[in-house]
């Protein structure tokens, strides 16, 4: 006889995230976005409320619809050697490493965030789903790996007030952290020194069914520290004034994109440094040599842009003629006080050729269409930088 | 045996045997090592020969070998429960009895038709898989570009009939192109059960057309060996340690060692380390790349290494009986030629539907040689369909099964003289694997499907011969073109070893 199958709801729409209920309450805005299948909020306030908060207070961003793989076994560091363009082995117990992996032809497939706990314990952490992936690179090898996405949330407590109310909240042990370490401060509660603002900040993980409490522990102590909750549309300023690369803007993850020759190597993203060509084999290797070799085709840029319009999508120009490439992310930069942008440009524009690059920017005006051709200038360092991101211990703001 | 060689290969069969010569004359030291006791793979043997027929080799490789006056000619005979067998040789289309068949004339047509399309495709036989490598107005670019332009210009001086002909059948199933053509029965049937043998597909699969001109490629002549198949095996070592190979039996490899993304030589399984630049692996791209260290793959390669189709579903079936068996209705003169079972071409579909579900056939399709001597001859006997994956294992009761099924389908269509036959071989698809290494025990070391020739053989990336660190290639079957005794992957492989100037 056939066993009766018990009713099984498929949950419809998005997910709430653990703290899902607290930023309902919080939202004035009503502004939510679909990350990874998790409700996750666009904006709570106003955007300016929000970003002015990152740069001058402490903020709390949920999260938890990150990606989160677990790792584990006696081959653990040789999988994530192997799928990683960076030496792993490097990487210590206690220690997070940002890290970028590629396709066979040296294509990004993602970066993200590698957290290591023990010799044979890792976390991933990144935007795109790498379930399968990673099993694909484990064929052969003695590892398990785990999808920890809905077991474990995260925040991100952003800003310079961070380490301050964390020591109200009793954790001053984070101060010890120095940036892109790892600790277990209380039994299940794991913070690290990492963040996408450019700027002093912590990330929280703990337990899903344990994240409310830490959220209200953290919240209860808003008032002194001037703690905002945020999303994502300022934390995409301070990303972009930081020089971070997000996946789906600044390149297309290789494995979603369907269009031929729509990925890039690291190295055409500024990253070389993150790839040690003398570790051994890893995904791409053989790829990534002949990539460096035979000359990169494009190069992704920092630009300061000329007036104030935020040149978002803009076309790029050499000596007003000729395309050269496109703005990949677009902002104007409210601490800089300047018109900055991420972008890509067909190599040689961007490597050999520097100069006489414009940018087309289209701006509506209550309905008037206007173009505007502005000069930009080729920038190396991050528009935003300030020596409290990386002092430790953290001073008291 | 010295303890570095410029090359070292993996298996000895005819297409590693065939890298060996080719590289050993071009001045290499080559080494070939094989677990097995004897050199040749699946030909020879003795009464374990896997191979018993040569379709596909050519007649400058036969005269290569020094095989001219060894090899015959034999007719193929499609046997009938009715006794109306058909027998198709250079002397036409006639029945068993003598009468002239019916359909001579538009089988003549439609063999004759195959022919000439799989000659059209010969040529991307004999070398590797086309690949733009440094651009399309590079040397060896106009080079690839002359070749599939001659591809191009033989299609279309074939003229605009056959041309669209060529274009409408190439993809399609065997089945509706021979019912096209033919009636069902014997003869039909014939051509069906060699456009699938060794594959995991019937008739009505498509792609079996390409495999039908693949078999056809050097015009579907059959050849038996007149003094056994270890003669054969005998020639390609010869060919090799003449050319000054070493060949070692009876030690296999265990591991390839790769140093810095070379590979820099082999550990035997005895634990000898031989040193060498370059290693030929006569495995198929899975066992290759395990081999070789999994790490030393880029996972695409691996996960497509672990897809490659390569399900084997032909049995191999050896009786020695007590005397020359009988056919009713077929003169003696013709015992010694190919006898098939394949009485129409829904038989030989019908008989592939088990192996879908790992049983096997009650009534399978059937290519049987006799050789050795009147009074103890060998009935070698090849069972298309039967799955490596057979459900409940191949236990000892499933191998007494197959035999006797392919003893009673030999009787019921006509073959006597068998009540004391001793089964001395059956060789599951499993076996093959296990005893050869041979991808799924496939007879052609990976399924001949459209996914899986030309550029796409054995795997994307793995197509030029050269598989993952440098130095390493692949030489066997699974490689293109493909299985059959034909040392074109092994001369092949060689070439592009000899094209990348490697050791």
């Amino acid at each position: 006889m056939a066993k009766k199958q018990t009713p099984f709801a498929v949950p419809m729409g998005l997910i709430p995230t653990p703290v899902q209920d607290r930023l309902e309450s919080l939202s004035r805005a009503k502004s939510w976005t679909n990350w990874a299948g998790y409700i996750s909020a666009g904006t709570l306030d106003t955007v300016e409320f929000e970003y002015f908060a990152i740069r001058n207070q402490c903020t709390l961003f949920d999260v938890s619809p990150m990606h989160k793989y677990r790792i584990t076994g006696p081959d653990a560091e040789a999988v994530m050697n192997r799928m990683m363009t960076r030496n792993v082995a490097k990487l210590k117990p206690g220690r997070v490493a940002y890290t970028m992996w590629c396709d066979e032809e040296g294509m990004l497939i993602d970066d993200g965030t590698l957290f290591r706990f023990g010799p044979d314990d890792f976390r991933l952490c990144c935007q795109e789903p790498m379930f399968s992936w990673l099993h694909d690179l484990a064929y052969g090898f003695d590892v398990s790996i785990i999808d920890e996405s809905h077991a474990v949330a995260g925040f991100a407590l952003q800003g310079p007030t961070s380490y301050s109310l964390l020591s109200d909240a009793g954790l001053a042990q984070a101060g010890a952290l120095k940036p892109f370490d790892l600790a277990e401060v209380e039994p299940g509660l794991w913070i690290s020194r990492t963040g996408f603002t450019g700027d002093l900040g912590y990330e929280l993980w703990v337990d899903w069914d344990k994240a409310g409490a830490l959220w209200d522990r953290l919240w209860d102590q808003r008032g002194h520290w001037g703690l905002r909750a945020i999303g994502f549309e300022a934390l995409n300023i301070a990303r972009i004034e930081a020089g971070f690369v997000a996946a789906g803007f600044d390149f297309q993850p290789s494995q979603h994109a369907q269009r031929l020759g729509r990925g890039r190597s690291p190295i055409e993203l500024g990253f070389s440094w993150l790839v040690d060509f003398e570790k051994g084999h890893f995904n791409g290797r053989r790829a990534l040599i002949a990539h460096r070799d035979g000359g990169a085709r494009y190069h992704h840029v920092r630009l300061d842009v000329g007036g104030f319009k935020p040149a978002d999508g803009a076309l790029l120009y050499h000596r007003k003629r000729k395309e050269i490439g496109h703005v990949t992310s677009g902002v104007w930069s409210p601490t800089a006080k300047r018109n900055i942008a991420l972008a890509e440009l067909r190599a040689p524009y961007g490597g050999k050729v520097k100069d006489n690059i414009w940018a087309e920017i289209y701006v509506n005006q209550e309905g008037q269409w206007d173009k505007r051709l502005v000069p930009v200038r080729i920038e190396t360092a991050p528009f935003f930088r300030n020596d409290r991101a990386r002092a430790t211990p953290p001073r008291a703001f | 045996m010295k303890k570095t060689y410029d090359v070292v290969i993996i298996g000895a069969g005819h297409n590693g045997l065939t890298a060996a010569a080719m590289l050993a004359r071009s001045g290499r030291s080559v080494a070939v090592l094989d677990r097995r006791a004897t050199a040749g793979g699946m030909i020879g043997g003795g009464d374990a020969s896997l191979a018993h027929l040569i379709y596909n080799l050519s007649g400058s490789e036969i005269g290569a070998l020094g095989l001219r006056d060894r090899l015959s000619k034999v007719d193929t005979v499609s046997l009938s429960a009715t006794g109306d067998h058909v027998i198709v040789g250079d002397g036409g289309v006639t029945f068993a009895d003598g009468r002239a068949h019916p359909e001579t004339a538009e089988y003549r047509a439609l063999v004759a038709r195959l022919t000439k399309f799989a000659g059209l495709l010969a040529p991307l036989a004999e070398a590797p898989p086309p690949a733009f490598e440094g651009g399309m107005l590079s040397r060896s670019g106009m080079r690839e570009l002359l070749r599939l332009g001659r591809l191009g210009l033989g299609l279309k001086f074939m003229g605009k009939a056959d041309m669209r002909e060529f274009l409408r059948i190439l993809l399609s199933n065997a089945y509706d192109v021979l019912r096209d053509e033919l009636d069902d029965g014997p003869l039909s049937g014939a051509l069906a059960a060699d456009a699938v043998r060794g594959s995991f597909s019937g008739p009505r699969s498509p792609g079996s057309v390409f495999s039908l001109m693949y078999r056809l490629g050097q015009g579907g002549q059959v050849y038996t060996a007149s003094n056994g198949m270890d003669e054969v095996a005998e020639a390609y070592a010869k060919r090799a340690t003449d050319a000054g190979a070493a060949v070692i039996l009876n030690l296999g490899v265990q591991r390839i060692v790769v140093e810095n993304d070379q590979v820099t030589g082999v550990v035997a399984d005895d634990g000898t380390q031989i040193a060498a630049r370059t290693v030929l692996s006569g495995a198929g791209p899975l066992s290759t790349a395990t081999m070789a260290g999994i790490a030393n793959f880029d996972a695409e390669t691996v996960r497509r290494a672990r897809n490659h189709r390569c399900k084997g579903t032909t049995a191999k079936v050896n009786f020695r009986l007590g005397g020359m068996p009988t056919v009713a209705g077929l003169g003696a003169n013709h015992l010694r030629h190919r006898l098939v079972v394949a009485p129409t071409p829904d038989y030989v579909e019908r008989s592939f539907n088990p192996a879908k579900y790992g049983e096997i056939p009650d009534h399978p399709t059937l290519e049987a040689v006799v050789t050795g001597p009147e009074s103890a001859p060998l009935l070698s006997v090849n069972a298309s369909h039967v799955p490596a994956d057979l459900r409940g294992g191949w236990t000892k009761a499933a191998r007494t099964k197959l035999s006797k099924t392919v003893l009673q389908t030999l009787a019921a269509h006509g073959v006597g003289g068998l009540e004391g036959a001793k089964s001395v071989l059956v060789a599951s698809p499993a076996d093959i694997q296990t005893d050869f290494g041979a991808p799924g025990g496939h007879w052609h070391h990976g399924e001949m499907g459209l996914d899986q020739i030309l550029t796409l053989r054995p795997i994307i990336g793995m197509s030029r011969y050269r598989a993952g660190p440098d130095g390493l290639y692949l030489c066997g079957a699974s490689a293109h073109p493909g299985g059959d005794i034909t040392g074109a992957p092994g001369r092949n492989a060689a070439a592009q070893v000899i094209k990348d100037g490697v050791a």
